[in-house]
């Protein structure tokens, strides 16, 4: 069987059993407060009475019986109390009880509550409580004294309905209130419960409303909505992405085909052996092959971070790329040179960061003119970073392409020339993001001699714990 | 050479039997990991050449049941997956080396070779020689024809793994991940600069080349 929807809602169950606890807690406190003030009413009742014998004793040793009966006949007409003067056998003297409440009456002083029927003067019967103490005077005679604890009942009773009422008054609060929440709650969740159907259907531009107010919900929707925004973005970068390698990808099977086209006419002129032209569709196809391994690469970093990381000498590194690529770029007719601080333990993945530096060093040496310099830099910044930097006396990039060439699958239209996948700075961009470093391209050492400005690019890593 | 082909694209294992059979060598063909153990258990492989992932039993999971048995036959793992943590992954379970795919036909046949190579020189040299070049291990000196030859510390290691590999076929990616030991591609042919620095060092003023240039797969020294 189904409860009824309400019923079923977390916030109102979660209602319904606070108002319980509550109710039982309110219970608990009600109980307290009644019989305190019962207690309170009875032993203000004694004193009362105790005051009153007291008294009547007092007139009794002083001025003897005769007195007392008259004092007694007096505050009967008059007085709050009941009484009842008895000789010494129990018989009635005079009081406005007829007989003593009590069946036995052994030693002295006795306490007694007893129900008392009385007819008020409007003719209403009520039957009090009441609450008196029998002495035996020194002459033998017994005196009663008795207070109606009637006043004390009805303020019980006054005491027991307003807590009642109260408790009912709570309770239906509560369960307003309760019910209140939980539409509201269900309101908003149904709010975020929307915009997840929304993004399960596909619309991942579905958002959820925030209104700032700092509430759990809202720090909710706004976490779903930064998780869309990642999303989306993600999803705006594979697409993007997709875009990038459809293009990169275009351009060398376009380069193949036309080849194989010039070769298979060379071929069929008999200009050039079939066997070289299938080398040159074995060199386009490699190249395509290095462009797709690449943009895998960029995406895998991007989706999770840097794989297999351990703890190495950044220094090493560095001088390993500088013994790799002195000769190369020697050939080219560069000075180069490296700089290299010792001891610069970064965590990382060693073949990445490896890749990532010989990206950068390679393009140096790419785009620097014969008769130029390249330098390679390893050292501490005074952060405590590690920083690798790579300098070249070539033309640079222009300050406003700096940004965009960081950026992944941008190229600059001069370099699309050039050899290369155009992905190397997407590459080592991917890389130090996924170390939680970045990349920094700056201005060379300026303009000489038809050098120049160059360009200085800065790879920084957090340094090792 | 007897190399046991453990792939289960038959097409990919079809161009690899018929290349490796060109090259001189015979395979044999195992469609799974659990054929390629029932294969590799008959005995008589010089080297595996194993895919990583398969049917049934896949590659790591048929070279660590390998090992276990004792056999300590070289094995090539080929896989798709070229993380280095794959890499890793692949050598910790016995693989004696890495071939990510796609792969040139000429880079398989090297480190074919390369492996069995080395089962052969297992022992420790303190010598090496290839025809009128040699190398002496412990002074860590060369000489060519009685002439020394002075070398650097890298060019030595290159030197050494271009004879240790004498009469076949060392690709350039072999020689980085072996001689430098790095795992990248460096772009730009950096290892052809440091060949051509090595050979102008052992060839230079001799009548015969040693250091010979292998088209489309990368470098050979000949006695």
């Amino acid at each position: 069987m189904k409860l009824p929807s309400l019923l079923r809602r977390t916030p109102f169950r979660l209602t319904l059993l606070f108002l319980a606890l509550f109710a039982a807690a309110a219970s608990a406190i009600l109980a307290w407060v009644y019989f305190a003030s019962a207690m309170e009413a009875s032993s203000k009742a004694e004193r009362d009475v105790r005051a009153e014998m007291e008294v009547l004793t007092g007139i009794y040793d002083a001025r003897g019986l005769d007195a007392l009966n008259m004092a007694v006949i007096d505050r009967t007409l008059t007085g709050r109390y009941e009484y009842l003067l008895m000789d010494k056998d129990g018989a009635r003297i005079t009081g406005s009880l007829s007989i003593s409440p009590f069946e036995t009456f052994e030693g002295n002083r006795q306490w007694i509550t007893f129900p008392f029927t009385d007819t008020l003067p409007d003719g209403t019967v009520v039957r009090p409580q009441v609450r008196g103490v029998q002495v035996r005077l020194a002459g033998g005679e017994m005196l009663f004294v008795g207070a109606s604890l009637i006043d004390t009942e009805a303020y019980l009773a006054r005491l027991t309905q307003a807590l009642w009422a109260a408790m009912g008054i709570v309770l239906l609060l509560g369960l307003a209130g309760g019910i209140l929440v939980s539409r509201n709650l269900e309101r908003s969740m149904g709010r975020l419960g929307k915009v997840v159907t929304a993004v399960q259907e596909g619309d991942l531009k579905a958002r959820a409303p925030v209104r700032n107010s700092g509430d759990e919900l809202d720090e909710l929707g706004a976490g779903l909505n930064t998780m869309l925004d990642r999303l989306e973005a993600s999803m705006a970068s594979i697409r993007h992405a997709g875009d990038a390698i459809a293009h990169d990808l275009r351009s060398p099977l376009t380069r193949m085909r036309a080849k194989l086209e010039v070769a298979l006419m060379d071929a069929e002129a008999g200009k050039i052996d079939g066997v070289d032209a299938v080398q040159l569709a074995l060199d386009e196809a490699d190249s395509l092959l290095k462009t797709f391994n690449t943009v895998l690469a960029i995406a895998r970093l991007q989706a999770g971070g840097a794989p297999d990381t351990r703890l190495f000498d950044a220094a090493d590194l560095a001088a390993d790329m500088a013994e790799l690529y002195e000769p190369a770029s020697e050939d080219k007719g560069l000075e180069f040179s490296a700089e290299i601080e010792r001891g610069l333990m970064v965590e990382g993945n060693q073949p990445f960061l490896a890749q990532a530096l010989a990206n950068i060093i390679d393009n140096a040496i790419k785009y620097t003119p014969t008769g130029g310099a390249v330098m390679l830099r390893a050292r501490r910044r005074s952060s405590g970073e590690i920083e690798y930097s790579v300098t070249d006396t070539g033309p640079g990039v222009p300050e406003a392409d700096r940004e965009r060439v960081i950026e992944r699958f941008v190229r600059l239209d001069n370099s699309r020339t050039e050899a290369g996948s155009g992905l190397g700075l997407s590459l080592v961009g991917a890389v130090m993001e996924a170390h939680g470093g970045r990349i920094i391209l700056d201005e060379g050492p300026g303009a000489y001699g038809g050098f120049g400005p160059g360009l200085r690019v800065a790879l920084v890593l957090p340094a090792a714990q | 050479m007897r190399i046991l082909v453990v792939e289960d694209d038959a097409e990919a294992a079809t161009a690899m039997v018929r290349g490796l059979t060109e090259a001189g060598h015979e395979p044999t063909h195992a469609v799974d990991g659990a054929f390629g153990l029932l294969e590799a258990q008959k005995g008589g492989y010089d080297v595996y050449v194993v895919d990583r992932m398969m049917p049934r039993l896949d590659g790591i999971g048929m070279v660590e049941t390998l090992r276990k048995d004792g056999d300590q036959t070289p094995v090539l793992f080929l896989s798709a997956l070229g993380e280095v943590d794959d890499r890793v992954a692949g050598l910790k379970a016995g693989a004696d080396d890495y071939l990510v795919k796609p792969y040139a036909f000429s880079e398989l046949i090297a480190r074919v070779e390369a492996l069995s190579r080395r089962r052969e020189t297992g022992s420790v040299a303190t010598m090496l020689k290839v025809g009128d070049l040699e190398m002496n291990l412990i002074s860590r000196s060369v000489h060519r024809a009685g002439r020394e030859i002075d070398l650097q510390p890298r060019e030595f290691q290159l030197l050494e793994f271009l004879m240790r590999h004498a009469g076949q076929s060392v690709t350039r990616t072999m020689l980085l991940e072996k001689v430098w030991e790095y795992h990248f591609d460096p772009q730009t042919n950096v290892i052809d600069v440091h060949i051509s620095r090595l050979r102008a060092k052992i060839d230079k003023g001799f009548d015969h080349a040693m250091l010979q240039t292998v088209r489309g797969a990368g470098y050979r020294l000949e006695p």
